[in-house]
């Protein structure tokens, strides 16, 4: 099956198209050729989103993996720290979940949750 | 009570400012009106941050955590949800009221001022959007507060007008939260956000981007909500095309149409504004026409990249430092141009007695060119050329040229060639 | 068993419940929006007609001349604000200019005495952006702006204090005479009596005399007009009203300063057939542009905040319909009242009550009836040693929460707990301007809808925009589906 993307590697972004047979067309140069084949085979991209807090002057914390994952498991992961709360001060940059979904990605704090005022 | 340098605003501009101010040794008050630092990098949750700074790639509160930290080592005072309500200019620098439930109506003195006041977003009422004026049209940066900070969504079905970058970013985060996000439409042929945020939130989720598309019809159910909108592909002067319309059934209708620069603290100062950047004129230190108060970040112009707000902001910052000292006000000025295809540039003048040896140019193009030169002259003497590949007005394009290269005479023109 | 029920809280329901609460007896008012003042009153052109245009003779012609005087009772009473810009009615060469000469020769018929005609020359002193094409100008001095909705709460919160009883969400669904009480069923539950029913329903005037009269012998033919709203950063661009000269459409396109600062360009007329629906189209947005520029040159048009539009209740009679029904003894129509209304509105009520209904030969005057609205402080508008003394009194006074009309904690809190207070973001932009300004609440709405919930002891999840279904919020985030 054909596909086309953008490269994004650059500001360039060239459209490559990849036809039936696996021929890429239409980058410009060897990292356009590397990015296609990594989305070919195992796309994969860091999750940003909040979790859930017990506190009532924060009570969304923003999350992120610490490393990319694979695209096909962004709503299984969403649905992990869905069903998360935080219930203890933390800080940023401290595990949430460690190694979530056995991905070898942990999710980690983006900011520091430590006022007071437990709902 | 008197400072040498008041930053007005503690997000990433105000922070790189002070610190910068501080660094060179002046006596700096910072105040913030809301109750945390961080300014809007707060809700900006999403990562591309700080790849030019700290070479590495963050999200927006941590970016701004890097900076917040150094900032409370530094011991700059400040003011947390403070609002400056008033500046009034005096013979010898200005005075300031700033008001608080802690601190009550407050005055205090300064040498210089530094706006870091950000900017706002167009609303629903700045463009004519015919229909009604339901509840559930809402700027996307409002939308992305509730939903980031608060812990609420805006809506169930959602359709989003503008593809700048929070629009963009808005898409995801809304579908990721569970929302059906149906699309989003731009006035423009191109879209007005960075490519990688066009695939990676819209195009990995199959959320349909319409280019040269916009709202031409808004509706509203028996309660006021949004019910529907209906939406046209626009000509080359972009004029609806009769033929075209497509209906969505949303319940919210995110905007993401233009951010303006919040210049509205400097309304009772007498100070030269440019419509172009909806901002004030500077020279290459950011001082505007009036001595003593400086703006940096997106109350100057909208950035794309937080990075470079925290670098203009820290120039800004010691330029101001300079000018406490030596409260230079002679003025040997030539203007600066924005030439063919240019949108904008800053600064607007070059001033020859400041002490900012350097002028960094700062510039969006009016649209998308794959190849140009950009030519920096004075009447028949070319200053600089330069080939910049893949400009779009998304991208704020900089280059930064020494003082001495300029003559004290003629305008400066800055072109942008199509090749 | 209340002896007046009052349907309908615009400006008209809401002078007649002031007028009503003068005397010893049990008055209801009831209103379907979530709020007072919420179609007609909230988007109109805002002015106090002089009384030059309506044809002589007429309800219109007396009530208008009448209310614009009363209202100076009512600007002291009340404790309101009004402008009083005077107006000037354009004309452009030599024929406009002897329609200028008739429009004349109305006003002296309908007693206005205060009135000039101007030279472009002589206007252009006191109004500096007026059209070069204009050549002569019809000044009439007593021409003003009000903030309606702020006369209408002021009004019903008046009647409230002096004892009339005010039900909002409250929509009339049926009405019936029955052994001569009115029974009056309130969104199809609860049933009211009442010995008298007054029809101050605006728009619905008619809807409302069919559920008992079976001849109405009028009809609600809505008029739509659309506006755009100036930024205040343009106030003094232009200081009169300025009117082109009349047409059978109405008064055509004006340009009107505010008196908050703003200016509000607009409206044109256009008949429709829904009575609901104020969209913005781009035909009707255009003639407005169009149209003001024969008014004043270079229009900054680029400061423009906001647009809306605002139904009309024109009836298919001329004047004003201020009467008994015909068929039904004990029902009241105020129906009809459009243009100049908002003027005419401390007339209508006064005529009615007085005149119509002879309430002062049925109850007592109440002898507790207080005249004074007392006004809470607008802070940002009052001197600075004002200011630091509030804040002395109440430290909320210090803390702003919308940055754009600069509204503190304080007045929010007080438009929320008032005796008209509102739980919405509209009602608190309605009676304190948060949200009304350059970033059209795009910084404040987020903490006024924290305000609202603290203040009701509710979840954000039911704070609402306006109508009490318009929630902010669907759900919240991180929830189990």
């Amino acid at each position: 099956m054909s596909k086309s993307f953008i490269c994004i590697v650059c500001p360039v972004g060239c459209h490559i198209d990849v036809d039936d047979n696996g021929n890429i067309t239409g980058n410009r140069c060897k990292r356009g050729l590397e990015y296609v084949k990594t989305e070919l085979t195992a796309p994969k991209r860091i999750i940003t989103t909040t979790a859930k807090t017990i506190f009532k002057d924060i009570p969304r914390v923003s999350v992120k993996t610490d490393i990319a994952v694979p695209k096909e498991l962004i709503y299984k992961i969403m649905d992990e720290i869905n069903a998360t709360v935080i219930d203890k001060p933390m800080k940023i940059g401290d595990v949430l979940i460690e190694n979530v979904l056995d991905t070898g990605a942990n999710i980690i704090l983006t900011k520091s949750c430590q006022i007071q005022g437990v709902v | 009570m008197r400072k040498e340098i008041i930053v007005v605003g503690g997000g990433a501009s105000g922070l790189a400012a002070a610190l910068a101010a501080k660094k060179e040794g002046r006596d700096v008050l910072l105040i913030e009106r809301e109750d945390r630092l961080g300014g809007i990098l707060n809700q900006c949750i999403h990562n591309g941050f700080g790849l030019q700074v700290f070479k590495e790639e963050y999200t927006g509160p941590e970016y701004a955590d890097k900076y917040i930290q150094e900032f409370l080592q530094s011991d700059i005072p400040y003011y947390l949800d403070t609002t400056v309500t008033n500046v009034d200019k005096l013979d010898d620098g200005f005075e300031i009221t700033f008001s608080s439930t802690k601190t009550g109506m407050k005055k205090i003195q300064a040498d210089a001022l530094i706006m870091s006041t950000g900017c706002y977003e167009r609303t629903r009422g700045s463009i004519i959007m015919p229909g009604d004026r339901p509840y559930g049209v809402i700027t996307a940066g409002s939308a992305q507060r509730y939903l980031n900070i608060d812990g609420y969504m805006v809506g169930k079905n959602v359709f989003i007008l503008g593809s700048g970058d929070i629009g963009l970013i808005m898409a995801r985060r809304m579908h990721l939260e569970g929302a059906n996000v149906l699309g989003v439409a731009e006035l423009m042929p191109y879209s007005n956000g960075l490519t990688r945020n066009i695939v990676q939130c819209l195009n990995d989720f199959d959320i349909p981007l319409f280019l040269s598309h916009t709202v031409t019809q808004v509706n509203a159910n028996k309660n006021q909500r949004l019910e529907s909108i209906i939406i046209q592909q626009v000509d080359k002067s972009f004029k609806p095309i009769e033929g075209t319309e497509k209906k969505f059934e949303v319940d919210t209708l995110l905007l993401s149409i233009g951010l303006i620069p919040d210049i509205t603290l400097l309304d009772n100062l007498e100070v030269e504004k440019d419509n172009r950047t909806k901002s004030v004129k500077i020279n290459q230190s950011y001082q505007t026409s009036v001595p003593g108060i400086f703006i940096c970040g997106n109350s100057l112009q909208v950035h794309d990249l937080v990075d470079n707000v925290s670098l203009e902001s820290e120039r800004a910052g010691k330029c101001a430092s300079k000018y406490v000292l030596s409260k230079k006000i002679e003025r040997k000025t030539v203007n600066i141009i924005a030439g063919n295809n240019l949108l904008f540039v800053t600064p607007h003048y070059i001033d020859f007695a400041s002490e900012a040896k350097n002028v960094v140019f700062q510039f969006r193009s009016k649209t998308k060119i794959a190849k140009s030169m950009l030519k920096i002259s004075q009447k028949d003497n070319e200053i600089k050329s330069k080939r910049i590949n893949y400009v779009v007005p998304a991208e704020m394009e900089s280059i930064s040229i020494p003082l001495e290269e300029f003559n004290d005479l003629d305008d400066v023109v800055l072109d942008l060639e199509v090749l | 068993m209340y002896d007046y029920v009052v349907i309908g809280a615009g400006i008209v329901g809401s002078f007649i419940a002031r007028e009503l609460s003068k005397y010893d007896l049990k008055a209801l008012v009831v209103e379907k929006e979530n709020d007072v003042a919420n179609v007609q009153t909230l988007a109109n052109s805002a002015i106090l007609h002089s009384g030059h245009n309506p044809k002589p003779n007429t309800l219109k012609s007396r009530l208008c001349l009448l209310g614009n005087k009363m209202y100076n009772d009512v600007e002291k009473e009340l404790n309101i604000q009004i402008l009083r810009s005077g107006a000037f009615v354009v004309a452009h060469g030599e024929s406009e200019e002897k329609q200028l000469a008739e429009l004349v020769e109305t006003t002296k018929q309908n007693n206005v005495t205060e009135y000039e005609l101007l030279s472009y020359e002589e206007a252009v002193k006191t109004e500096p952006n007026l059209a070069k094409s204009v050549t002569q100008v019809l000044s009439l001095p007593t021409t003003g702006v009000i903030y309606p909705w702020e006369v209408a709460f002021a009004c019903m919160e008046n009647a409230i204090v002096n004892g009339v009883e005010f039900r909002k969400n409250a929509e009339v669904t049926n009405l019936i005479k029955d052994s001569g009480t009115f029974k009056i069923t309130i969104n199809d539950k609860d049933i009211v009596e009442s010995k008298y029913v007054i029809n101050a329903t605006g728009v619905n005037t008619d809807d409302i005399a069919e559920m008992l009269e079976k001849h109405v012998d009028f009809k609600i033919t809505p008029r739509k007009g659309e506006y755009f709203v100036l930024d205040k950063r343009v106030k003094g661009f232009v200081n009169h009203v300025l009117y082109p000269l009349p047409t059978n459409k109405g008064k055509g396109v004006l340009l009107t300063p505010q008196v908050h600062g703003n200016i509000l360009v607009g409206p044109d007329s256009k008949f429709v057939d829904d009575k609901y629906r104020t969209d913005n189209t781009n035909s009707g947005l255009g003639y407005v542009k169009e149209n003001a520029s024969l008014l004043a040159d270079n229009i900054p048009f680029n400061q423009i905040i906001r647009s809306f539009a605002g139904i009309r209740a024109t009836s298919t009679k001329e004047d004003f319909i201020i009467e008994e029904s015909k068929e039904i003894k004990g029902l009241y129509h105020t129906a009809g009242i459009d243009s100049p209304g908002l003027t005419a509105a401390p007339a209508i009520a006064e005529y009615l009550v007085n005149e119509i209904m002879m309430v002062q030969d049925k109850y007592d005057t109440s002898k507790d009836f207080d005249p004074i609205r007392k006004k809470l402080p607008e802070f940002h508008s009052l001197p600075e040693e004002k200011q630091r003394e509030l804040i002395k009194q109440d430290s909320r006074y210090a803390n702003i929460i919308c940055k754009c009309e600069k509204i503190t904690e304080k007045e929010i809190v007080d438009a929320i707990n008032g005796p008209l207070g509102s739980n919405s973001i509209k009602g608190i932009k309605k009676r304190t301007r948060a949200g009304a300004g350059l970033c059209q609440g795009g910084y404040c709405e987020e903490k006024v809808y924290k305000l609202i919930a603290r203040e009701t002891n509710s979840s954000p999840l039911d704070i609402v925009y306006d109508s009490q279904k318009s929630n902010l919020f669907v759900s919240e985030t991180k929830v189990k589906k």
